[in-house]
């Protein structure tokens, strides 16, 4: 225990200062307009929603085109389910959301759409194979869909938008049945 | 009348907090006894306020006065009593009221410590204290009141604390919403309160830090006070994780425990620092060192408790966690800045009398190690930072939102941890002020060996996967050299006092409370890391639709369904299904379990009841997915085998009994507050107490 060094009384120098209060002000600013964004959400429950533009996973398609645009679905029923590969109660409702698919590929009137949100190929590519997943799927790039569609709690999220493109209803959670999916859909009607 | 009464109490709760905010400014600018007297009684009577007010909230919330709209949203009638309760904080009205109430109860109790060596502490803790305090209250009186009613006017209803226009009329639906199923589990009954309890209590050491600062009584002093404090804060928040923990693993029905959700790194970013503190300011009691680096850490851990509950409920980031988004945006925000920038600001005018009294001397010595041992955790703090503000910085630039997942958290913080384990493992055995690494090796290759034995074991045993060896081989290190240092300690006092074993370690464990408190919570550590490597590399799954008397097999299980039932149960207005299958385990038949389904009429949800078989081996945990309603046949069952598991749980219970232990008061008086009357002036009574 040798007491070394007198404290020396220097004061912090200026560019430290500085540095910090431009790192604080700007973090604070960061916050402040994350907190504006917010508070302005983009697409909102009985209103069109913003239009947008997806490309599909290798190997799926609709229409037989491989990429989409929101406005090009108008006239149809889209169903928007959000998910990822590591959220384990998409996993849940993957096989039922296949199985709904199936009753409604045929009739032309209903399309779903599955977005992948923040993930890796691999990932997607298992997942989708697990679950034999045929409808139309595609990444979120850049998380740019879930931020038009202020994605609100966590993955697995579905929306649904009616013919006119309006966003009808939003379903926060897993569905646990084909029939809870089926009535979902109802309320585009 | 009720509400009213509430609100009304409420509001005088806030006048007093502002009261006693003012009385202690001008009393220490004017060095006026009295006045700050007079605030710490003000202080006090906060406590009694904000009780009063919240027992007219849970008064009704049990009562089910659905004419208030928070209990309207949180409870319904066939709630049982309990819930009813602990609904309180089951939204944001109340959470926030609770917060309130906590911090109140806290620094009450703080102003009643005796102050006579500290007196010129005590305006500047209340002042901190009440613009916490003032702030929390407000929140509920503008922004997010609890005690607001439902008013119908022209076939409108319409939520107002008081008449929105003349001829309203109070209107009072049927029934409630009733609180999401998935927080009626025993687990959120505590869990949020710990973490709460954890948030609010870092109140304290940082009142201490500012009024340090203000005062410029930049000695080790606030430290002392509040070491305790913090070991009681970090406990709670230790707690209120792991429960969080417990609860998604048996509730949210997917065999997690830990999904690096937003809100969960928001709760877990203090903990970070608040565990680096508790490092570090050991090293400030030995040797008077990073003084400055201590106050960077508990202003640090404060922020970021703030911060943390500003990202949830201010609706900025998205998270399963977070609440509705909600009107307090902009004035919580006010307060994130006022408390970061005077923060900062009282920090770079004290930063040079803080320097420290010694210099490092070797880079293996334990202080050395324990400054590693900070670095590791801001960088996980870094990691979950960038995580967590990313979003918002990407968006900003680049106008998409660029969200990470947990891959990103999993792989950049990996090494970090690993890096924690192995020095938990080395910096117990090392000595203050100097070791090299011949002291520090004939201390450690003992413990090596037997970590080498055990990673050779399990690599012939049981895996052949490298990350899960070193970190069996981290994980030995830890239990086998701090269990070392026990037997080190006990085996002399053995010697020398002539002790049979138990008394040895008793009193060897006794005397030193902190230190071997942190042993057991290394070793506890070291045990959940077995856990979360079992879960993490090892999990198995396995999906299968079967009908009765069919099967599926995962590891070493069968899963043999048997049948299934479907009943309401009215009262509870809930829809249990259960169904019931028989677990073989290498063929021999272990028992049944019951997977099922609740379906809550009310709020119109689903709650997975795992069906669980716990071993230290490992979990099978068996999820009921779905079921052919009509003929009861088939059903879908998600199955989880998810080994060492347990070990997590294990650990986090040695953990709270170090934690408790380390934490437990010494009868050593000189940190304690003096209980018994002195005289005035007499200071050094209580150190020859």
């Amino acid at each position: 225990m040798t007491e070394t060094n007198a404290p020396q009384k220097r004061s912090v120098p200026l560019w430290a200062q500085v540095t910090i209060w431009v790192v604080l002000v700007g973090l604070l600013a960061l916050v402040g307009f994350g907190l504006n964004r917010a508070s302005n959400p983009m697409a909102e429950i009985g209103k069109p929603v913003p239009d947008f533009d997806l490309v599909y996973f290798e190997g799926y398609e609709y229409n037989e085109t491989k990429e989409m645009k929101l406005s090009d679905l108008q006239g149809k029923i889209v169903v928007i389910n959000i998910w990822a590969s590591w959220c384990k109660p998409c996993e849940q409702e993957a096989p039922d959301l296949e199985e709904a698919w199936q009753l409604y590929k045929d009739s032309d009137d209903v399309v779903f759409i599955g977005v992948d949100y923040v993930d890796t190929p691999e990932g997607a590519f298992g997942y989708l194979k697990k679950f034999g997943i045929s409808f139309p799927n595609a990444p979120d790039l850049q998380s740019n869909i879930s931020s038009i569609l202020n994605r609100q709690m966590g993955v697995p999220e579905t929306y649904l938008i009616d013919r006119e493109g309006v966003l009808r209803q939003i379903k926060i959670g897993p569905f646990s049945s084909v029939a809870e999916i089926q009535a979902f859909i109802a309320n585009a009607e | 009348m009720l509400a009213e009464f509430g609100f009304g109490v409420l509001l005088i709760s806030f006048i007093t907090t502002i009261y006693s905010g003012v009385a202690a400014f001008y009393g220490a600018q004017n060095k006026s006894g009295s006045l700050v007297e007079s605030a710490r009684r003000a202080q006090l009577l906060t406590f009694p306020l904000l009780s009063i007010s919240a027992g007219v909230l849970i008064y009704m919330l049990v009562n089910s006065h659905f004419n208030v709209a928070f209990v309207y949203e949180v409870t319904s009638k066939s709630m049982p009593t309990y819930l009813k309760v602990t609904a309180w904080w089951g939204g944001q009205a109340g959470s926030l009221m609770f917060w309130a109430w906590l911090l109140a109860a806290f620094t009450s109790a703080v102003t009643l410590r005796k102050w006579d060596r500290d007196i010129e502490f005590l305006p500047w803790v209340i002042i901190v204290s009440a613009v916490t305090l003032t702030f929390f209250i407000g929140m509920n009186l503008f922004f997010e009141n609890p005690f607001t009613r439902f008013w119908q006017i022209n076939g409108q209803v319409i939520p107002s604390m008081f008449s929105p226009a003349a001829g309203a009329e109070l209107f009072t639906p049927q029934d409630g919403n009733g609180l999401n199923p998935l927080l009626r589990h025993p687990g959120m009954v505590i869990h949020p309160p710990m973490l709460y309890l954890g948030f609010v209590s870092f109140v304290v050491p940082y009142a201490f830090a500012i009024a340090a600062l203000i005062t410029g009584r930049t000695d080790d002093r606030w430290t002392r006070i509040t070491r305790r404090w913090t070991l009681w804060a970090w406990l709670f928040l230790s707690l209120g994780l792991v429960l969080g923990g417990r609860w998604a693993y048996d509730v949210l029905g997917w065999g997690g425990y830990w999904g690096w959700d937003p809100v969960e790194i928001a709760a877990f970013m203090p903990w970070l620092t608040g565990t680096a503190f508790l490092h570090s300011v050991m090293i400030q009691e030995k040797r008077g060192m990073l003084k400055q680096w201590n106050m960077v850490l508990i202003i640090l851990t404060y922020a970021l408790v703030i911060f943390g509950t500003f990202l949830t409920r201010s609706g900025v980031l998205s998270s399963v966690h977070a609440f509705a988004n909600s009107p307090i945006g902009p004035f919580f925000m006010g307060y994130v800045a006022l408390t970061l920038i005077v923060s900062v600001a009282l920090l770079i005018k004290r930063w040079p009398e803080l320097r420290g009294e010694t210099e490092m001397k070797s880079l293996l010595s334990r202080e050395a190690l324990f400054l590693f041992n900070n670095l590791l955790f801001m960088g996980i703090l870094i990691v979950c930072f960038w995580g967590v503000i990313s979003p918002l910085a990407s968006e900003l630039f680049t106008n998409t939102k660029i969200t990470v997942g947990p891959p990103y958290y999993e792989r950049a913080t990996g090494p970090l941890f690993a890096g924690l384990l192995f020095l938990m493992a080395v910096a117990p055995l090392s000595a203050w002020g100097h070791s090299t690494v011949q002291t520090l090796g004939k201390a450690l290759w003992k413990s090596a060996a037997v970590a080498a034995v055990v990673t050779v074991l399990s690599a012939i045993f049981y895996t052949q996967n490298g990350y899960a060896l070193l970190g069996f081989f981290l994980i030995a290190l830890v239990i086998s050299a701090t269990t070392h240092e026990f037997w080190r300690g006990t085996n002399a006092r053995m010697h020398v006092q002539k002790e049979n074993f138990f008394t040895a370690i008793g009193r060897l464990m006794g005397r030193n409370k902190r230190r071997y408190g942190g042993y057991i919570i290394h070793i506890s550590m070291a045990l959940m890391a077995i856990g979360i490597l079992g879960i993490e590399i090892f999990q198995m799954e396995t999906q299968g639709t079967i009908a009765s008397g069919e099967s599926l097999d995962l590891a070493d299980y069968r899963v043999e369904y048997r049948e299934l039932a479907s009943w309401d149960d009215r009262g509870a207005a809930v829809n249990y299904t259960r169904s019931v299958v028989d677990i073989y385990e290498n063929g021999i038949y272990i028992g049944q379990l019951y997977p099922r389904i609740d379906y809550y009429y009310d709020s119109q949800q689903n709650m997975t009841i795992p069906g669980q078989h716990a071993t230290l081996k490992d979990d099978l945990y068996i999820l009921l997915v779905d079921w052919q309603p009509v003929s009861s046949e088939g059903a879908t069952f998600k199955v989880y085998v998810n080994p060492l598991v347990n070990w997590l749980w294990i650990g986090s219970f040695t953990f709270l009994f170090g934690l408790i232990f380390a934490a437990w008061p010494d009868k050593d008086p000189a940190d304690e507050p003096v209980r018994r009357k002195v005289s005035a002036g007499s200071r050094q009574t209580s150190a020859a107490d």
